[in-house]
């Protein structure tokens, strides 16, 4: 028969032994939302070879649907959003014009209320001529809007 | 008595994970990568409609400005109307051209007045960088002018 002192120190040392988890929990989950809530979905598969012009006075992105997106890395170099896939490069205006009509006709087939609008990823060292080729292209094509793809601020480093 | 003394000692014995050296390193891990990250900045739009696309409703009383951009070397330099040059290069962090912006917001604030919509021919001498045109595209939104027209003849 284990006396009352005995039973009461090997109560208060069990507690001492067990680590209250709620604090870190809750730094866990404070820091989930907080990214939960920071971060945005990405619109477009980026070409990590172009590194967008910048402009202070760009919008956020609003509408995913319909964008047709076209990077320009430079010298005559156009290429699709699977911009890894083997087929994926174009060379000239003609090139443009038919990827646009195909991309605009497969637009219009998914849904008559989707505005086919050419995504110009330019690379801000890119000759402005060939952005123009690209614009030009998409034009034929039957796109006259255009979303010239933009860093609003200068990255840090 | 001794064998419930000896139970007590097994349960004592149960091993246990200590959590604070874990946690501990996470924090570590946490702090160095805030620190060496960079801000990797989130692309945004700058959407331009080409006139044949543009909705005109009425007449165009108001004539359209022409902008030209031509390549200095080693910058550019802007021409209003043919005979005003504005801005010769981008200035400050921003990227502003301040007199570009302020000669756009004028005229799209005459046009607007007027129930019509401001319209820009657009030169930009093709051997520019993609930057200096999207410098100009980027007063024209500030100005709220989203209709351009792209030229390939500065006068």
């Amino acid at each position: 028969m284990a006396s009352n002192k005995l039973r009461a120190f090997n109560a208060t040392d069990e507690k001492e032994k067990e680590m209250d988890m709620s604090p870190m929990i809750d730094m866990v989950f404070l820091l989930l939302i907080f990214f939960i809530v920071v971060s945005s979905p990405l619109i477009v598969k980026m070409d990590p070879k172009v590194t967008p012009a910048i402009a202070y006075n760009a919008i956020d992105p609003s509408e995913k649907n319909g964008r047709i997106v076209l990077n320009v890395r430079g010298e005559d170099e156009y290429y699709r959003v699977d911009f890894d896939s083997e087929d994926a490069k174009m060379t000239s205006q003609d090139e443009v014009t038919e990827y646009v009509k195909a991309e605009v006709e497969r637009i219009e087939s998914l849904n008559s209320e989707y505005v086919p609008q050419l995504h110009l990823r330019g690379d801000r060292n890119t000759l402005f001529k060939f952005s123009q080729t690209a614009i030009k292209g998409a034009a034929e094509g039957g796109v006259n809007k255009v979303i010239f793809s933009v860093y609003p601020f200068e990255k840090t480093k | 008595m001794s064998r419930r003394k000896r139970g007590v000692a097994m349960e004592d014995d149960e091993p246990e994970l200590n959590m604070s050296s874990l946690i501990d390193v996470t924090f570590l891990l946490l702090i160095y990568f805030l620190v060496t990250s960079t801000i990797q900045p989130k692309e945004k739009d700058l959407p331009m409609t080409l006139p044949s696309n543009a909705q005109s409703e009425a007449p165009v009383d108001v004539d359209p400005m022409l902008i030209a951009v031509k390549g200095t070397g080693s910058g550019f330099s802007v021409v209003v109307n043919k005979v005003e040059q504005l801005d010769t290069s981008v200035a400050g962090r921003e990227r502003k051209l301040p007199l570009l912006l302020e000669n756009l917001t004028q005229y799209s604030t005459v046009a607007k007045s007027s129930g019509q919509e401001p319209i820009v021919n657009l030169f930009i001498d093709p051997e520019l960088p993609q930057q200096a045109a999207i410098d100009v595209l980027n007063c024209l939104r500030g100005a709220e002018i989203n209709t351009v027209t792209f030229t390939e003849h500065a006068e």
